[in-house]
């Protein structure tokens, strides 16, 4: 049985046999996880036993292992991209806000190049400023809102044109 | 002879509102809680007694309404409000209003919390009762000679501020004589362009810092103690995420001398209740007053398990007129505690706020072990308020004791649905530099300047687990971790024990 997930924009395969063995991907190692009749689920690697937290919500799955969280979307059917706001991170050209709030300040105009985690916006959302950084390489195309204006999480702040 | 009151208003939300109910409930006080319709479910609406809905989300709308707040508990019966903390604790209106309306307000009075909520006015007094404030300039300087004078004074290096506003604008700081005109003609300028004044002065300029906080309480009969030191210098972005106490950086001579410092801030400020007295401890012992707190803090609870007391009870009883209980008259410190504030943001994403639902919570436990939390299974995070969401206090024999249990409670402590600082908290509490005890103001951007959450390394392990979830929730019908996993909010689950009509004698 596969289980496709979508992480950071990428989509994954998760091939499971027995409801307990998966390969990721095609890739060369098996991974054993043990659901245990208490729902609590288990990494069983080499004779020793991980607790792996693990809750649903929809199409989103949560996943907590030693901390470190993952948020994982299924892909719908018609578009093979995701719903919500973790599919906004599949097109790095389109930068969104991560919630509503409003625009503090725009720190890159029309026609500017930007680099991997350069500056964007400043949002300002939930009584802190948070700033918006570009995940990849481009020049800016668009920018949808302006100074002192409300956002949402649909619309994109900026949109860049690829790098070549 | 002073009676404990029979109902008590909660004004806050979220963990401190949980805080001060469950010391209204020790009491045997009867509750009342408010609640915007965002917190309809929340974990503090349902532990009141009666709970009173006083507006939409919006803080202005609802929690930050003194008109609704004064109605609730008028119309309810309250006799007094606890405010928290944040919302309207330091808002002499609020103090004010509660007072002509007949009712309590379960902290000092509205001329107290004026006072010491204004810097200028506050230093002036507290340089008059004779604390050690930052040499420098008490008013704006406009002639450079007075910047020369009182740089040489104050000794350098020396820091040039903006009067108008903060967040590093008009900022400079001056390690020599000869660029003092530089800098105070660049902060100028940048202040002019920042808040459109381009008034600055000067203060002494602390090199790595120590931020000590001290406790102190009064009550209405005379007497006025301190509580020992809390150590908040980790930081990030100016907000507190890990406190601890004592501090290991007061010998028991500075701890005295700081102390009684704090109760003549706070005998100066004609205080009453509990409040918090900040300082800036410089490297060579040398301290100075920053400024007061007229609340109970965040951060209240490492106090609480090191000297072994019920701080909010307290409030509550000194309030209704008691004079401060026996054992405050006499304290001591017992072990170490140390505090981790659990806020919704993503630390592996610069902190981004994160919102949602809370699908899976699991609190640490065990011995020493404390969690004051505003949420629970179900609790649903909205961008309308303060992101913090619980706080984790570990106390311990000693300071590493301390520290080992905290790291393993931090590992317990699990919540899915959200981000969370959690892993990254973890981390800051095992780094090396927090062992030392290597603790100033520069912590964070030192040593977590790049703090990566480490999400690919277990990657495929997390998509196999997610994987066999699925497989599972096809199954039973199911989804989520066992029973816990249950996506619909149960209230009843949280309220914990009651009986209709149960309540104060």
């Amino acid at each position: 049985m596969i289980y496709e997930f979508i992480h950071n924009g990428d989509l994954q395969k998760v091939e499971l046999e027995d409801n307990r063995k998966a390969v990721i991907n095609g890739g060369a190692r098996t991974i054993e996880i043990d659901y245990s009749p208490n729902g609590r689920l288990y990494i069983i690697e080499n004779g020793v036993r991980r607790e792996v937290c693990v809750a649903v919500n929809g199409d989103k799955t949560f996943v907590d292992i030693d901390g470190v969280l993952y948020e994982f979307t299924q892909p719908r059917d018609d578009v093979g991209g995701s719903s919500g706001g973790s599919g906004h991170a599949a097109d790095p050209s389109k930068v969104f806000a991560p919630m509503p709030g409003k625009i503090v300040k725009l720190m890159v105009g029309l026609g500017d190049k930007v680099e991997p985690k350069q500056h964007l916006v400043i949002v300002e959302a939930m009584k802190m400023e948070n700033i918006i950084v570009a995940h990849g390489t481009g020049t800016v195309k668009a920018i949808n809102f302006s100074e002192g204006q409300q956002c949402d999480t649909e619309t994109p702040l900026v949109e860049l044109e690829a790098a070549e | 002879m002073p009676q404990l009151f029979k109902k008590v208003l909660v004004a806050n939300r979220g963990e401190i509102a949980v805080r001060v109910l469950r010391a209204c409930k020790t009491l045997g006080i009867r509750t009342i809680t408010i609640y915007s319709t965002a917190d309809r479910y929340a974990v503090h609406t349902l532990m009141g007694d009666e709970s009173v809905e006083i507006g939409p989300p919006p803080p202005l709308e609802s929690y930050l309404c003194i008109d609704k707040i004064i109605f609730a508990a008028k119309k309810t019966g309250a006799e007094a409000i606890h405010p928290g903390y944040g919302f309207l604790a330091e808002n002499p209106e609020f103090s004010r209003a509660c007072r002509d309306n007949g009712i309590v307000f379960i902290g000092p009075s509205p001329e107290s919390i004026r006072l010491m909520g204004n810097k200028v006015e506050s230093r002036i007094k507290m340089a008059n009762a004779g604390v050690p404030l930052i040499p420098g300039m008490k008013a704006a300087g406009n002639h450079l000679d007075e910047f020369k004078k009182v740089a040489a004074e104050a000794g350098y290096p020396v820091l040039i501020k903006a009067a108008a506003g903060g967040g590093g604008k008009g900022m400079r700081v001056v390690q020599k004589p000869e660029e003092l005109q530089v800098a105070v003609e660049g902060a100028r300028r940048e202040a002019k362009s920042a808040f459109g004044d381009d008034t600055v002065y000067l203060e002494k300029y602390i090199i790595s810092p120590r931020h000590i906080e001290f406790q102190v309480l009064a009550d209405s009969h005379g007497q006025t103690v301190h509580l020992f030191e809390r150590e908040c210098s980790i930081q990030r972005r100016h907000q507190k995420i890990v406190e601890e106490t004592p501090s290991t950086a007061l010998t028991p001579e500075l701890r005295d001398r700081m102390g009684s410092a704090a109760v003549a801030v706070a005998q100066a400020a004609d205080y009453t209740n509990a409040g918090t007295v900040e300082f800036l401890l410089d490297p060579s012992g040398k301290f100075y007053f920053l400024e007061m707190n007229t609340r109970v803090q965040v951060e209240h609870p490492i106090t609480e398990m090191v000297v072994g007391i019920d701080l909010v009870a307290e409030q509550i009883r000194i309030a209704s007129g008691f004079p401060m209980s026996p054992h405050f008259g006499n304290p001591a410190q017992h072990g170490h505690a140390i505090e981790c504030r659990i806020y919704a943001e993503d630390a592996g994403n610069n902190f981004m706020p994160s919102i949602g639902k809370i699908l899976l919570y699991r609190e640490p436990t065990g011995p020493e072990v404390r969690v004051d939390s505003g949420v629970t299974e179900g609790s649903e995070v909205t961008i309308d308020y303060d992101p913090i969401l619980a706080k984790l206090i570990v106390w311990g024999e000693t300071r590493d004791y301390a520290r080992a249990r905290m790291i393993k409670a931090l590992h317990e402590y699990k919540i899915l649905g959200i981000r969370h600082s959690i892993r990254y908290l973890a981390d800051v509490v095992a780094h090396p530099k927090f062992a030392s005890g290597e603790t100033y103001t520069d912590f964070i951007p030192k040593n977590f300047a790049d703090w990566n959450d480490g999400v690919l390394d277990n990657v495929e392990f997390a998509l196999a687990a997610a994987a066999v979830m699925q497989a599972n929730k096809k199954g039973k019908g199911v989804g989520g971790n066992g029973s816990a996993g249950r996506v619909d909010f149960n209230p009843w689950l949280t309220i914990g024990n009651w009986r209709i009509g149960e309540g104060a004698r």
